[in-house]
């Protein structure tokens, strides 16, 4: 089942979101149907823009679904003074979430957690040394929490920073996939996310087959880690195409 | 940061290459670990981990407090890492705090297991009293006194080293007479339950050093990594956690390689830990 997974069409419709029914459903059983009508193997339909805000030196959107992030990439500009002398350049992340983005208000803070695996994901991808003494910001902001949040916002980061121009090795393309007893979900939603037994995600470089950041949890088999594994690269490797697509479309109509 | 000239650093990736490191270990060796249990009176359960040069304290602490409303039928796990600037002085300050949180989040994920609860190395709903009402608060405080790197692993020994030294007191619940009262519990000073660890994984974090990897890097091996994944093992040899440091990529057959190796040392490592266990709980029984 893992050799052809049906991951991701290379279409950019939005027009198939569908209304999240609030509905729970027992994910223990060996078959029941994704809220949204997808296939376990199937993510949700992917739609990119860049330049997104005016002032940044680049910046994209992404939205997954119900998930909507907002990415703005500022610099390289000089390193703070307090900052020791550095030959390579330096990466500064940092995840917030609006107040508005979950069902219940939240308190709109940063979000550490997610700051620090997203500088961990891009730091291997961005050719460091191109920007000696200079920091490069990355500000990601999630709109709308509907799940699988870091993946895009990796995602999108890394479609921001190409659109800023930094060097970077590969795109840097994230999925993640849930574990339901038996069943492996591809791109889960938030009340999916909410009753999962464990999660697997990948962020890499496909062009390079290279992982740059992975995380794990729950109880794993390595027969399970395997096939989860292999899913998501390959879905990975897709939703790069849609990216490179994307940046495509927006150097044409730019010129 | 380590200060390492141009030599010794040759000397150190030329050693993990040829299987011989500098203090003349393999690469799959871990070093001489000594535990100690009930080093902290006031806690409900402690340990000190040492681990060649590197020295850490975990204290555990139960306290009465309410479920969480959205699981009434769970406990409440906190874990939370101190990095002590007499370790380093790195530490000091905020300098610490990048590295305590990171170590911290690592922690939760390998021990705490996936969103409903499956492949968690502590079971919460052990925990619950009165379900919706009382459960038990586990503060779990990990203190690095020494790092002469590999905390990771060490942390999360020293927390299952001091969860097996754990002991909950027994209570006694009256229920209120109408179900909306809070009820009264009593605590009991003499009885203690213990607590069951058999389900805690052992972290085994493998550093990679040029093309090779090691186990049980020191501070010194670990400044010349380009990338280390932490993997915990439980008994069962299934996989409950994984997060990878550092920049570099990793091929995704090298990750399942290293996946293997971490589920076989991590084997040894449990089977060495239960032993420890066990010699220091009778140690502290003969005092």
């Amino acid at each position: 089942m893992a050799t052809n997974p049906s991951t991701y069409a290379l279409s950019q419709s939005s027009d198939s979101k569908q209304r999240l029914q609030q509905r729970r459903r027992l994910f223990q059983e060996t078959e029941w149907t994704r809220s949204d009508g997808r296939s376990f193997h199937q993510c949700r339909p992917a739609f990119l823009r860049t330049g997104a805000a005016n002032a940044a030196s680049g910046s994209a959107y992404a939205e997954f679904g119900a998930t909507k992030v907002i990415v703005s990439v500022f610099g390289p500009r000089e390193s703070k003074k307090a900052m020791m002398y550095s030959g390579t350049g330096r990466l500064n992340c940092n995840v917030s979430y609006t107040t508005f983005s979950t069902p219940v208000r939240g308190q709109g803070s940063d979000h550490k957690e997610y700051s620090s695996m997203l500088h961990k994901a891009l730091e291997g991808a961005i050719i460091l040394e191109t920007f000696p003494k200079t920091t490069v910001d990355v500000f990601a902001l999630v709109l709308e929490s509907g799940g699988g949040d870091l993946p895009v916002i990796v995602t999108c980061a890394s479609l921001a920073l190409a659109d800023a121009g930094i060097m970077m090795y590969d795109l840097v393309a994230s999925v993640s996939v849930s574990c339901f007893g038996r069943n492996l979900v591809i791109d889960p939603t938030s009340e999916e996310e909410a009753c999962q037994d464990g999660t697997l995600m990948i962020t890499c470089m496909p062009a390079r087959n290279e992982v740059t950041q992975l995380m794990l949890t729950g109880e794993w088999t390595t027969a399970k880690i395997n096939e989860a594994m292999e899913l998501c690269l390959d879905a990975c490797s897709k939703l790069a195409e849609i990216m490179r697509s994307c940046l495509k479309e927006a150097a044409s109509g730019s010129s | 940061m380590v200060g390492l000239s141009e030599g010794e650093k040759r000397f150190i990736r030329g050693g993990i290459a040829q299987d011989l490191r500098t203090d003349g270990r393999q690469r799959l060796h871990y070093r001489p670990i000594s535990v100690e249990t009930g080093v902290i009176p006031q806690a409900n359960g402690s340990a000190r981990v040492r681990l060649g040069a590197t020295d850490v304290i975990v204290s555990i602490k139960a306290e009465l407090g309410k479920p969480h409303p959205l699981q009434p039928d769970k406990g409440k796990v906190a874990i939370f890492i101190d990095c002590s600037p007499t370790a380093a002085p790195m530490f000091e300050g905020r300098g610490g705090e990048e590295l305590s949180t990171e170590l911290s989040f690592a922690l939760q994920r390998c021990l705490l297991g996936g969103r409903s609860g499956a492949g968690a190395g502590i079971d919460l709903s052990s925990l619950v009293i009165v379900e919706g009402k009382v459960c038990w608060d586990l503060y779990i405080d990990g203190l690095v006194v020494s790092s002469d790197g590999n905390l990771l692993d060490a942390l999360a020994a020293a927390i299952k080293v001091a969860l097996s030294n754990t002991g909950i007191p027994k209570v006694t619940v009256n229920l209120g007479a109408s179900p909306n009262d809070q009820p009264d519990v009593d605590v009991s000073d003499e009885e203690f339950l213990q607590f069951d660890t058999s389900g805690v994984p052992v972290v085994v974090t493998l550093t990679k050093v040029s093309r090779h990897y090691i186990v049980d890097a020191t501070s010194e091996e670990e400044s010349q990594m380009s990338s280390a994944v932490s993997i915990s093992v439980n008994r069962h040899g299934h996989i409950c956690g994984l997060t990878k440091r550092g920049g570099a990529g990793l091929d995704p057959s090298v990750i399942l390689d290293m996946i293997s190796v971490a589920k076989h040392v991590g084997e040894q490592l449990m089977s060495l830990l239960d032993s420890e266990i066990a010699a220091a709980e009778a140690s502290a029984e003969d005092q």
